[in-house]
């Protein structure tokens, strides 16, 4: 019978994953604790999905810099405006976001509220710092809208309605003055000064602070439970002999697609979320064909040594892992090529994820099971030894 | 070959017959151009046979445009409203019981009810004896003082109430503007989220939304002649005999009508009449407003429909108000669509309402005083209808729907305005917490990128699988073709959306599915070279690998779910395309290479290249 096939990977490689899990380890380590480190100390780019913000994706008819875009935004008085170029050189489009900031100053809530306290008869107002647009007032007799809008303008404050409430009490009148938003004041803004170049605002994504804020924790608690849950799977179906290991390697390839967004810059939002909760669930895949290798091969044979067979299911199984990895990423190529922003980052990401899956399968998973292995027959050794010396 | 082997053949078969029967609809959906895809000319271009015109996949809000927002409804201020009312209430209760008391007033921020008294005991029990389900005495109020405190389960359920009946409120607004396809739920911390796609101006969406829903009551000023000055300022409306002649003239014109006084007697008052309702809020705030005093007076804008059916036509007219809201639709307890059964517009559709105890109350007093009157129900700003108060209103009150339309869609209209007052007008301001627009021309390039980039990657995988298992390399490129297809089917059939991060997943699945290719031509090569014919190393790959690719997928399965909880839009897209992209892999995987394999490997001499 003839036989012809080429193997990416030789078979019958007997190469020596659990002897450099040490090197492994410590490599893995060093390079998990710089990106944690990195994380914390200089702060992912969190997109606004996370932080809370505005962010506008506008698109002009020919190239600009975006230092001039900055500095016109920045000129309305958003001091932490940042604007990135986004998408291909050509198409002219810019991201600019505009971060954590109140509308209005405390200062400028104190003017608007002065004005209109020397007009009307005020009974209790209020201002709620985390939208920052809105200031609420309760009159106790009669105003026009007309005049109460004139008061706050004349504060030197836009707005963009006055809006009458319910009164809360009889004869009360209440109203709710909203000022102009952040879009708003930017596409006026940027209409103004590069009204030649056409800008349009192609999309507007707003957060306010506190929902970042909530979205940013269930995230984060969502990918610990994935991980929960799969270890418990796994446990479930091999050996919670095996959970330890697994618990790593998730860690581990998790860590590492944090770490693209926290070396490249490139912005961590919901999308990324989802990135890390698929590595997670994709990269215990390979782990899982070791596994059940390392089974198999427990029952075929008998009384070899674990570093034995744990090497050789690895050498076994050596081709599918990296080629069902290598395929997977090949699907990611078109992402690569024509996806833009957030979509190109999760394409790279993703890419990262499976690279680092495949590692942790090969030199932290497998090899993790000899080490918990070793550990439990040095304990269950020493314990006969203690009993003899009794 | 087995039996069981036509079965699993017949099956793959049905499935991907099945497969292409779903996608009709979404065939003939995306040859049309975007605009045309809600309209009747989708509808009629899907052939009869195919499944039914709503089962086709949707271009999520990042694809097609639109506008989500998520308002968060301010339920402390809610809270602060009823319990003011609530004071208003014991006030009248107390006077009405011939309780001494000077005054009464929400407390302790809002909260709680403050009674002036110098009968402390006799108002505590005036008071619980008749609120006692809702409120207590807490003790600790300064002399000359009763204080009542509400029960937490009744503050609770005052919470719950403003959140449930803004989400009805803003469901009946979006309703009424006909956005196809509107999502709108409640989440978590009060927060309701919407999404329009397709829809156009966010600025409008986010007006219309944010305004709290309003029914008042107003009387209508109709001693008041001011308006009068109108006739020398405004061109006049060409009327003929039976009343107004249609279409008025463009930016709005002066009529009048008769009305009867109080105190008998009548007069001829002066009113604006536009074509469009932007054009009479304009002529209104230009010429009538300013010759009212805005404290006294406002002016209201109703719809007025004339003619026979068919020759239908619509204008707006302005109706001059006292500025007061004499009572809110919060006291309406319950609202339904009746027929009116007495007086001259008997058989008519009408909306029948009850108020609460204490809004019968007020209801009483107001038309007492203002009897003979015309008392106008405002909805949403507009005025729905200004009937004569004919005799004292308590309890019950109804609502006539004044036009001539048709008697089904009068009863429509009563039946759509009764779930409004049912509703409520609950005061509860709403903030937007969130909100995400994409503009018309982004959604169109995303959709064209998106499917290049997904071609691409799999061709890339379709090529790679080819080249390098040849013969069993195509099984699994037709295997993978059938996923494909099959996760499209089933996205149309539970009519699910399709976001940009929702093409990444289906790229990414399509890579996953041939891991499972990967994993079994692997184990048959290695069966191979273990000596095993290729018949029995089909088996044997097939029977050694399936628990690998169970649970390959499941792990991936529990992280794409644990995502479906958490993400939301797009994201929630990306995990909904993975998930089914998974089982339908492992579908093809396992059930449809391994029919077409062991077809090819059917004799015990035959031979694979793998």
């Amino acid at each position: 019978m003839q036989f012809k096939t080429f193997d990416i990977l030789p078979h019958g490689t007997t190469i020596d994953f659990v002897g450099k899990r040490r090197i492994a380890v410590v490599l893995s380590l060093i390079a998990n604790l710089t990106i944690l480190a990195w994380s914390i100390g200089h702060g992912l780019n969190f997109g606004v999905d996370f932080a809370g913000g505005t962010e506008m994706e506008v698109k002009f008819d020919r190239a600009l810099d975006p230092g001039d875009i900055r500095r016109s935004v920045e000129a309305l008085g958003f001091k932490d405006a940042s604007v990135q170029t986004y998408g291909p050189v050509g198409e002219h489009s810019f991201l600019i976001r505009v971060g954590r900031i109140a509308l209005m100053s405390q200062a400028d809530v104190t003017r608007v509220v002065d004005a209109v306290k020397a007009r009307f008869p005020v009974s209790s107002w209020a201002f709620d710092p985390e939208s920052g647009d809105k200031i609420d007032f309760q009159f106790g007799g009669a105003v026009a809208d007309r005049d109460l809008l004139a008061a706050v303008e004349g504060a030197g404050v836009k707005v963009r309605e006055v809006r009458e409430e319910a009164g809360l009490t009889a004869g009360s009148r209440s109203f709710a003055v909203i000022t102009q938003g952040i879009r708003e004041k930017v596409e006026h803004d940027l209409a103004q000064r590069f009204g030649d170049a056409r800008p349009e605002v192609r999309r507007v994504e707003y957060v306010g602070p506190a929902v970042g804020r909530e979205l940013r924790n269930q995230g984060f608690k969502a990918i610990l439970y994935a991980m929960a849950l799969i270890v418990v799977y796994v446990g479930l179906r091999f050996d919670f002999r095996f959970s330890p290991g697994v618990i790593i390697a998730l860690l581990h390839d998790a860590v590492v697609t944090l770490g693209y967004f926290a070396f490249s810059g490139r912005e961590f939002n919901l999308t990324s979320i989802a990135v890390i909760l698929t590595v997670v669930g994709y990269s215990v895949n390979d782990t899982v064909v070791v596994y059940d290798r390392i089974r198999e091969n427990q029952g075929k044979f008998k009384g070899r040594a674990l570093t034995d067979l744990v090497n050789l299911s690895i050498n076994e199984v050596l081709g599918r892992t990296f080629l069902t990895s290598f395929a997977t990423a090949l699907s990611l190529v078109g992402l690569l090529v024509f996806g833009v922003g957030t979509i190109f980052d999760f394409a790279s990401a993703m890419a990262v994820g499976i690279i680092s899956g495949t590692y942790s399968t090969w030199f932290i998973a497998a090899p993790m099971t000899i080490w918990l292995e070793e550990r439990a027959a040095r304990r269950s050794a020493a314990r006969p030894a203690a009993a003899a010396s009794r | 070959m087995e039996r069981s082997w036509h079965w699993r053949v017949g099956l793959i078969v049905a499935v991907a017959l099945f497969s292409l029967w779903e996608l009709v609809p979404s065939w003939f959906y995306f040859r049309l151009p975007p605009d045309e895809r809600s309209g009747e000319r989708y509808e009629r271009s899907v052939p009869r046979w195919a499944p039914d015109s709503s089962r086709h996949l949707n271009l999520g809000l990042d694809l097609q445009g639109g506008i989500l927002l998520s308002m968060g409804v301010d339920v402390d201020r809610a809270v602060k409203a009823k319990v003011a009312r609530r004071a208003d209430e014991v006030g009248e209760h107390l006077k009405e019981k011939g309780v001494a008391f000077t005054g009464v007033a929400p407390a302790a921020g809002g909260l709680r009810i403050a009674v002036t008294t110098t009968a402390p005991a006799e108002v505590e029990k005036a008071t619980l004896d008749f609120y006692g389900a809702e409120l207590y005495s807490p003790g600790g109020a300064p002399a000359g003082q009763v204080l009542f405190a509400f029960k937490d389960q009744v503050l609770r359920d005052f919470k719950a109430k403003a959140v449930e009946q803004a989400e009805k409120t803003i469901r009946n607004r979006v309703d009424k503007w006909g956005v196809s396809e509107p999502d709108i739920k409640r989440k978590a911390d009060n927060q309701i989220q919407i999404q329009l796609p397709g829809f156009k101006d966010p600025e409008k969406a986010k007006d219309l939304l944010g305004r709290t829903a309003q029914l008042e009551f107003k009387i209508c000023d109709d001693e008041n002649a001011s308006l009068d000055a109108l006739r020398t300022q405004v061109p006049a409306c060409p009327s003929g005999r039976d009343g107004l002649t249609l279409p008025l003239p463009e930016g709005g014109c002066w009529t009048v009508e008769n009305v009867e006084l109080p105190g008998g007697g009548a007069r001829q008052a002066t009113l604006l009449a536009a074509g469009k309702r932007p054009e009479l809020e304009a002529l209104v705030a230009a010429k009538a407003a300013p010759l009212l005093d805005p404290a006294r007076n406002a002016v209201g804008v109703g719809e007025v429909t004339v003619g026979e059916e068919g020759f239908r036509q619509t204008y707006y007219r302005s109706y001059l108000l006292r500025a007061k809201t004499e009572l809110t639709g919060d006291y309406i307890a319950d609202a339904r669509a009746s027929v009116d059964n007495s007086g001259p517009g008997s058989g008519r559709p009408v909306v029948v309402f009850t108020m609460s105890p204490d809004g019968a109350r007020l209801m009483e007093k107001l038309t007492t005083e203002n009897l003979h009157r015309r008392m106008a129900t405002v909805l949403d700003d507009k005025v729905e209808t200004a009937p004569y108060i004919q005799g004292r209103i308590s309890g019950n009150g109804q609502i006539s729907l004044g036009s001539n339309r048709s008697y089904d869609e009068m009863f429509q209209e009563a039946n759509a305005i009764a779930l409004v007052l049912k509703a409520g007008a609950l005061p509860a301001p709403v903030t937007i917490t969130e909100e995400r627009t994409v503009g018309a021309t982004l959604g169109p390039e995303l959709v064209r990128k998106g499917t290049l980039a997904a071609l691409v990657g799999l061709g890339a995988v379709l090529g790679f699988m080819l080249l390098y298992y040849r013969g069993s390399g195509l099984v699994a490129d037709v295997a993978l073709v059938l996923n494909g297809l099959l996760v499209l089917a089933i996205m149309s059939m539970i009519g699910s959306t399709l976001t940009l991060p929702g093409i990444a997943g289906f790229v990414l699945t399509l890579g996953m599915a041939v891991d499972a290719n990967v994993l079994i031509n692997e184990r048959i090569r290695e069966e191979m070279r273990g000596g095993r014919t290729v018949k029995q190393s089909v088996q044997q790959g097939y029977d050694k690998v399936f628990w690998t690719i169970v649970d390959a997928h499941v792990t991936t399965l529990v992280a794409a779910v644990v995502l479906m909880q958490y993400g939301s839009g797009p994201v929630r897209g990306f995990a909904v395309t993975l998930s089914i992209g998974l089982v339908a892999s492992l579908f093809t995987s396992i059930v449809v290479t391994r029919a077409i394999m062991e077809y090819l490997t059917r004799h015990d001499s035959a031979r694979l290249s793998v």
